[in-house]
C-alpha cells in the first residue's frame, strides 16, 4: 500500500479576470504575423489612405496652406464636400484593403490548429469552444478595425474638430454609418475566413473560397436579375448588401439600392449562421474517431 | 469522498453505431492507476471522457466533485497531457508552456515563474527558446509534460506519457510520476510499455473492446485469476525431481513441471502462500539446496495476457 505524504498544494494566486482570456490568442497571433517584415508593410500601407484623407481634411480647413498651392478655400469646399461619399469612400478602400489581409491571415487560423492536433490543447484549459472562436476572431476583428473601423472615427473627429460650430452633431449619422458599416463587414469577412479555415486546410484553396463567396454572387444575382426580372438573386451577394445598406446609412444620391435594409440585414444574417454552423460542427475536441 | 477521487458512475459513450466504453463504473484515488488495454480499446475515450473533452452518451462522472462540463472549474484541477504529438504551428517549448498558462489566467509574472519551474522538471532548460517544431520526439513528449503539470493540477491525465522517450528520460519521467504521486497528486496515466507500468503503478485499469476487465493492485487482480490461471513459480534447485515428487502430494500444487536443463522446476499452484510454507518444509526436512524461489507470472504483463489473451505488443 502507498503512503502519500500530500505536501501538494494548489495554485492558489490572483487569476487573470476569465473574460480577457481570450485575448492570448490575438496577443501570439500577432506576435507570429508581424515577424513577417513584409507583413508588417503592407500593415503600414493600409495607412497611406487615412493619411491622404487627413491631409485633404486639413487642407480644406487651412486657407494659408491652400494659398501655397495657390488654390481658393471656397473653390476647394465646391470641389471636395466632405459628406457621406467623402466617408463612404474612405470605407470602402479600406474595406478593399481590410478583405486583402482576411485572405492572407484568415484561411490559416483554424487549420493549422486542425492540421496540427492542437484544438484539445486549447480545450483542455478553464476556455471553452465559444471562447476559442472569439478568441480566433478577435486576432482578425481586431487587426481589421485598426485598417477600417477606428482610422475611419478618427477621420470623423479631426473633421469635426476642425469645422467646429456643431457639424458633427449635425452629421452624426456618418460615425454611426462607419461604425455599423465597418463593424458588420470585419463580422462577416471574419467569420467566412474562419469557417472556411475550419473546413478546407489548403490555404489557396481557403482563400479562393473566401473570394469566390463574396463576388461570384454579385454577378449571378445581376444574370438572375437579367434572365428573370427579379431581385432575389442579389440576396445571395453580401457586396450587394454591403452596398445597399452603405447607400442607406451613407444617405448616398448618386446610386440605387437594390436590397432593401431589412434584406441586406437578412443576407448578412444568414450568412453569419451559416458561417456559425460550419463552425459549431468543425470546431471540437474529439481525439478517437474510430 | 467524492472530493478526492475520479468516480464514473454507468458511462457509456458511442461514436455513432461505434462503441467507446460502456457501463463504466470506477473509483480512481489518489496516486498512480494506470490504463491498460490494446489499442481501441477505450483508454483514450475513458481519458477525454474525465477531461471533459467528449460527453458520455449515457452515465455520469464527477473529477474531484467537478462534473467535466464544466471546464472552468475542471481545468483548475487538472492537467491534460493526450497521446497526439500536437502543438501549434511556429512556438518554441517556453512559449508553448507559457502561452497555455496565460489561458489558465496567469498573470505574466507568474507564468514566467511557473513556465521555468515546469521546463527545468522535465529537464529541457537548454532547449526552452528552440522551435518545438525542432525538437527530438522525446523532447516534443517532454514538453507537453509541462504545459500538462505547469499550472500545478491536482489531477494528471497522461495519454502515453512515456512513448518517445529513452530509457534515461524514462526513468527520470517515472520518478517525476512517483515524486507527484507521493505528493498527493492523482495520476492516471495509459501506457503499452507494462513493465513500466507496473514498476510505477499503484493500481491498474484494464480495459478492452470498452469494457472495464479488471482494476485494482496488480496483485490483487492477480490473484482473482487464480482459479483459471494457478500461479506459476520457478524454483532453481540441486535435486529439482526430488522436490517435484514431495510437493506434487500437497493439495496446493496444481502441477509441477522440470526445467530443460533439470536445474529447476515450474509450479503451479492456486495458493501461493500454502505453497511457500510447504516449500520451507520440504526444503528443511530433505536437505534440498535451493537457489532462487521467483514467481513468473504475478506481474502486469501476465494478468493482461490471462484477461485480454496477448500480449499487446508489450515492451
Amino acid at each position: 500500500m502507498a503512503v502519500y505524504e500530500h505536501t501538494y498544494k494548489p495554485y492558489e494566486g490572483k487569476l487573470t479576470s476569465a473574460w480577457s482570456r481570450f485575448l492570448v490568442l490575438p496577443r501570439y497571433a500577432y506576435q507570429d504575423l508581424f515577424k513577417y517584415k513584409l507583413f508588417t508593410a503592407l500593415f503600414v500601407l493600409c495607412y497611406v489612405c487615412p493619411l491622404i484623407y487627413t491631409i485633404l481634411i486639413y487642407l480644406r480647413h487651412n486657407v494659408s496652406a491652400l494659398a501655397i498651392f495657390g488654390a481658393n478655400a471656397s473653390d476647394i469646399a465646391r470641389e471636395l464636400p466632405i459628406g457621406g461619399t467623402f466617408f463612404f469612400i474612405f470605407t470602402v478602400i479600406q474595406t478593399l484593403l481590410s478583405f486583402i489581409f482576411t485572405v492572407i491571415v484568415g484561411p490559416v487560423l483554424i487549420s493549422r490548429d486542425l492540421a496540427n492536433n492542437a484544438l484539445p490543447l486549447y480545450l483542455c484549459r478553464p476556455f471553452s469552444r465559444f471562447e476559442y472562436i472569439i478568441g480566433k476572431m478577435s486576432v482578425l476583428m481586431i487587426l481589421l478595425s485598426a485598417i477600417t473601423l477606428v482610422p475611419g472615427l478618427l477621420l470623423f473627429l479631426f473633421q469635426s474638430y476642425l469645422e467646429g460650430g456643431g457639424w458633427m452633431a449635425e452629421n452624426w449619422w456618418i460615425a454611426s454609418a462607419i461604425f455599423t458599416l465597418s463593424f458588420l463587414t470585419l463580422v462577416m469577412l471574419a467569420l467566412l475566413a474562419m469557417a472556411f479555415s475550419a473546413w478546407i486546410k489548403w490555404r489557396t484553396a481557403a482563400s479562393a473560397a473566401l473570394f469566390a463567396v463574396l463576388i461570384i454572387p454579385f454577378p449571378v444575382g445581376f444574370s438572375i436579375q437579367g434572365l428573370f426580372n427579379t431581385t432575389v438573386g442579389h440576396l445571395l451577394s453580401p457586396i450587394m448588401a454591403f452596398i445597399s445598406l452603405a447607400k442607406l446609412l451613407f444617405r448616398l444620391e448618386w446610386t440605387d439600392a437594390i436590397l432593401t435594409s431589412g434584406e441586406a440585414w437578412f443576407v448578412f444574417a444568414a450568412y453569419a449562421a451559416i458561417c456559425l454552423l460550419m463552425l459549431s460542427r468543425k470546431v471540437r475536441a474529439y481525439e478517437v474517431v474510430s | 469522498m467524492n472530493d478526492q477521487w475520479i468516480i464514473f458512475e454507468n458511462v457509456s459513450k458511442f461514436y455513432g453505431e461505434i462503441l467507446g466504453v460502456n457501463r463504466v463504473n470506477l473509483t480512481i484515488a489518489p496516486g498512480i492507476t494506470s490504463l491498460v488495454g490494446p489499442n481501441g480499446s477505450g483508454k483514450t475515450t475513458l481519458m477525454n471522457l474525465m477531461t471533459g473533452l467528449i460527453q458520455p452518451t449515457r452515465g455520469r462522472m464527477s473529477v474531484l466533485g467537478v462534473s467535466p462540463s464544466n471546464p472552468q472549474e475542471l481545468f483548475r484541477k487538472v492537467g491534460y497531457c493526450g497521446q497526439f504529438d500536437s502543438f501549434p504551428k511556429g512556438m518554441t517549448g517556453y512559449e508553448f508552456v507559457k502561452s497555455f498558462l496565460a489561458v489558465h489566467g496567469l498573470s505574466p509574472k507568474e507564468a514566467e515563474e511557473k513556465t521555468w519551474r515546469a521546463i527545468e522538471r522535465v529537464d529541457l532548460v537548454e532547449a526552452a527558446h528552440r522551435k518545438v517544431a525542432a525538437y527530438s520526439k522525446g523532447m516534443r513528449q517532454r514538453i507537453r509534460l509541462a504545459q500538462s503539470i505547469a499550472h500545478e493540477p491536482v489531477v494528471m491525465i497522461l495519454d502515453e506519457p512515456l512513448n518517445g522517450l529513452d530509457p534515461m528520460a524514462r526513468a527520470e519521467t517515472i520518478r517525476l510520476f512517483r515524486q507527484l504521486a507521493q505528493g498527493g497528486q492523482l495520476l492516471i496515466i495509459s501506457s503499452h510499455i507494462l513493465h513500466e507500468v507496473d514498476k510505477m503503478s499503484d493500481r491498474v485499469v484494464l480495459i478492452n473492446n470498452g469494457y472495464i476487465l479488471a482494476e485494482g493492485g496488480v496483485l490483487g487482480v492477480r490473484e482473482e485469476k487464480l482459479e483459471e490461471h494457478p500461479m506459476q513459480i520457478m524454483i532453481r534447485c540441486d535435486r529439482p525431481q526430488e522436490f517435484a515428487s514431495r510437493v506434487f502430494a500437497s493439495d496446493s500444487v496444481v502441477e509441477a513441471t522440470l526445467h530443460q536443463d533439470k536445474q529447476g522446476l515450474f509450479i503451479k499452484t492456486r495458493n501461493a502462500d500454502a505453497f511457500y510454507q510447504l516449500l520451507n518444509r520440504v526444503v528443511v526436512e530433505n536437505g534440498i539446496n535451493v537457489d532462487s524461489v521467483s514467481p513468473v507470472d504475478d506481474d502486469l504483463n501476465a494478468v493482461y495476457h490471462y484477461l485480454i489473451g496477448s500480449n499487446g505488443g508489450s515492451s
